[in-house]
């Protein structure tokens, strides 16, 4: 597996984002906390699935392109 | 995706010219992103902007409902016009600026990369429904609460870590003079934003937050960063913007490099003092405001430093004004910029500020700078990078290009010139006094008589509307259209 550890990095401040706007939405005062707090939810774990795809889309295009040119694929 | 970047050698100063074509493997993705959010973006704004002139004009149009008032919607066309058009043309602009000039992919990989500009999309999104939605910190061009200036703080750390990061990386010796502006736009926004926003929550659950600050000190930081939003975020940012695409689209190094860098230490030193020229007449020191004022005429200095600097970059190259329309936004855009930082300061004397303040006057000088130097380097940056990080031969219409130039300068010039008549007429007219001592007119006569000016605005913001709108056509048929596809590919 050739990750960037950048790559681990984020997507555990994601993750941890993603808690955040749980537990804010779930304690929200107001609209405006409840519909932030789902929202954070909702685009971290976009993020997160979006960074899966982009791993697997680029060893995808390494067994395809890469391994014949001995270049790293960045996307 | 591989790329080539021995063309960048233009834009280095004489004596610096180190030729060392390399294969870089630049993240190109991320400036892709960020031209089709400031595009995107650029069409909101504009559409907004037009929908409150149209409402200021006919205040009907609001149709009684409270999220379409002016009140609420004015916050979503500055942000989008500011921090969400600008904001995503200095970012993609900057990432692809650094990684050319440092010859190197950008610092923190594809993750934080992709952080900082879906986290920065989410500022935007989240901000616009909150103010919508009526929640507002009341502080001009800072409105979201602090939820969202937490969120923003965050993603402008990795924005500067990234760009930072990159240059630290650099295989090139020299840091070209564009990346001094944009360090200088990054570190100062992110200063500003802090020191401004600094305030307690109600709740951790609450979006309700009180500023740490009262009184004239409350007012002295709003505008300490207000003025200072316009001169790191409007100004430093887009002069990093003209002092990389002005010398590639016109194929010539910078007029002065020695130049250059004197505007750039002159123009940090002395624009973060002007901002109490925003509140002349108020209840801050006599003293302060004086000080305010005397820096804003000191700004004269460095502005036209800079304008000179960009224009005659053209030196020798004039030429291309007449074939190349995309340059000629960017050109005009210097221009504007030297207008709009003349005027500036002349606004900020105390005694012409007693007749603008308050008056549309402002609005025509802020929307000089904006629509004049902003959007307009931001068109003729544009223009120049679509086709390259597209990897198109060409841009798909020229002459669409020069269609959306001519309408453009003219929604400018019907925009500024009637509220320059419409700020000094109201500005005139509120200090007009009877033979008997009392105000001549009332408010509403005044708005009255701001009918008909109001009416030519709203049709110099359709016009800018519309060229915008034939950008993104011309943008995507570039993309698209098999005309614009490289030779031999």
């Amino acid at each position: 597996m050739n990750i960037h550890p950048g790559e681990f990095v984020i997507g555990a401040m994601m993750a941890a984002f993603a808690v955040l706007g749980l537990v804010m939405a779930a304690n929200a005062l107001d609209l405006e906390i409840e519909i932030f707090g789902l929202s954070l939810l909702a685009f971290s774990v976009l993020f997160i699935v979006g960074q899966i795809r982009r791993h697997f889309d680029g060893e995808e295009a390494k067994a395809r392109v890469g391994a014949q040119t001995g270049t790293a694929y960045h996307g | 995706m591989a790329d080539i970047a021995a063309d960048d050698f233009a834009i280095l100063p004489v004596g610096r010219i180190n030729a060392r074509p390399l294969a870089i493997d630049y993240n190109e993705a991320i400036v892709r992103k960020s031209v089709i959010a400031c595009v995107f973006w650029g069409l909101v704004a504009f559409t907004v902007g037009v929908y409150l002139a149209l409402e200021l004009t006919f205040p009907v149009l609001n149709f009684g409902l409270e999220f379409l008032n002016f009140g609420r919607l004015r916050p979503v066309h500055t942000s989008a016009a500011i921090f969400a058009f600008g904001g995503s043309a200095l970012i993609g602009s900057a990432f692809h600026v650094v990684q050319r000039t440092c010859r190197t992919r950008l610092f923190g990989d594809t993750a934080l990369a992709d952080f900082v500009f879906w986290g920065y999309q989410f500022f935007i999104v989240m901000a616009a429904l909150s103010y919508v939605m009526g929640f507002s910190k009341s502080r001009e061009y800072a409105e979201p609460e602090w939820h969202i200036d937490l969120w923003l703080t965050i993603v402008w750390v990795a924005f500067a870590v990234i760009f930072i990061g990159t240059l630290l990386k650099r295989t090139e010796p020299h840091i070209y003079v564009a990346n001094w502006f944009y360090v200088a736009f990054i570190l100062t926004i992110a200063i500003l934003h802090i020191g401004n926003n600094l305030g307690v929550p109600v709740s951790f659950f609450g979006a309700k937050s009180y500023s740490l600050f009262s009184g004239p000190q409350d007012a002295l930081i709003q505008w300490w960063y207000g003025h200072n939003a316009v001169g790191f975020f409007l100004t430093a940012g887009f002069l990093g913007m003209m002092y990389y695409f002005i010398p590639k689209a016109a194929n010539r190094p910078v007029y002065s490099y020695r130049l250059s860098v004197v505007h750039f230490w002159s123009l940090i030193f002395i624009y973060v003092w002007a901002g109490p020229h925003h509140l002349h007449y108020t209840a801050l020191p006599d003293w302060t405001q004086t000080l305010g004022m005397a820096f804003s005429i000191m700004l004269w200095m460095p502005s036209w430093g800079g304008m000179i600097n960009g224009l005659m970059t053209l030196s020798g190259a004039w030429d291309k004004l007449r074939t190349d329309p995309g340059l000629r936004f960017s050109v005009t855009a210097v221009a504007f910029y030297g207008m709009s930082t003349f005027e500036g300061p002349v606004m900020s004397v105390r005694e012409v500020n007693a007749l603008s303040h308050y008056t549309d006057w402002t609005i025509g000088h802020v929307h000089s700078g904006a629509l004049g130097w902003v959007a307009f380097i931001v068109f003729g940056m544009l223009y120049y990078l679509v086709p390259v990080i597209w990897h198109r031969s060409k841009i798909y219409s020229v002459r669409l290009i020069s269609w959306h130039y001519w309408i453009a300068t003219l929604g400018i010039v019907l925009y500024i010139t009637s509220m320059w008549v419409a700020g000094i007429m109201q500005g005139l007219m509120w200090r007009s006094y009877d033979a008997h001592g009392f105000l001549q007119y009332s408010f509403v006569e005044t708005v009255q008589a701001l009918h008909p000016l109001f009416l030519i605005r709203t049709l110099g913001g359709v016009c800018f509307l519309f060229g915008a709108i034939l950008m993104a056509y011309n943008f995507w048929m570039t993309v698209h259209d098999k005309s614009t596809e490289p030779t031999g590919a």
